[in-house]
């Protein structure tokens, strides 16, 4: 999970990896992401999301697909 | 509150505090507990995810969002250094502390430096791009290279 400046850095890295393009996510579909795993880890009550929460939380962002779905076996 | 939730709020207020990873020892000091009892509740926190640990059994790896060991992606916040495991932890760190902090990573290809500040509400508009090679079912399968 790595920071690119643009689309045209993560493609050459993935060339140079010989690895598959994934969907790429901004710095505020990230924030979001980040609160929704985080923000409550310092408290007692603190839990992770379940998987098919997860699929909520990334089909809100307009992250979809099985590439983004915990329990996929096809990742295109 | 369960001994487990105890262990794991010291060990995560101790990177809150200190942006370090706690010794055993200093998790059982501080809530009067014996090390070996913290030891085997690390092996529990470790099954749900909370913890990621090195081969000893002892050494934090991860508490995500935070880091036990040096990483590309540092996070300032009231005066103290943390590390985070990836992108997607650089940003948890401000989420956890909720509190304003500086992220300072680099594009992994191009090594140019990217800092980014982060308000309690959230970063400062970017046109960074976060990118993720592992599928979400196979995150856990290596959570270090992942």
């Amino acid at each position: 999970m790595l920071f690119f400046r643009s689309e045209e850095q993560v493609r050459g890295w993935c060339a140079a990896h010989n690895v598959p393009v994934r969907p790429l996510v901004r710095i505020d579909q990230l924030w979001t992401l980040a609160t929704t795993w985080y923000s409550t880890r310092l408290k007692e009550t603190s839990r992770r999301p379940k998987p098919d929460e997860m699929r909520g939380i990334f089909a809100r962002l307009g992250l979809e697909g099985d590439f983004w779905d915990p329990t996929s076996d096809h990742f295109g | 509150m369960d001994f487990d939730t105890r262990v794991k709020l010291a060990i995560y207020n101790h990177f809150a505090t200190t942006g370090l990873a706690p010794a055993p020892a200093e998790v059982a000091t501080s809530m009067d507990a014996q090390v070996e009892n913290v030891l085997e509740s690390y092996q529990r926190l470790r099954a749900q995810r909370l913890l990621v640990l090195e081969a000893d059994g002892a050494s934090i790896r991860m508490a995500p969002p935070f880091s036990g060991v040096p990483t590309q992606h540092a996070v300032e916040a009231n005066g103290v250094r943390y590390f985070a495991n990836c992108a997607w932890d650089a940003l948890g760190i401000p989420a956890a502390l909720q509190k304003a902090a500086t992220v300072h990573s680099r594009c992994a290809q191009s090594g140019e430096a990217f800092h980014l500040h982060v308000g309690t509400r959230g970063p400062e508009p970017s046109d960074w791009l976060f990118h993720c090679l592992v599928p979400a079912a196979k995150w856990w399968d290596d959570i270090v290279f992942t």
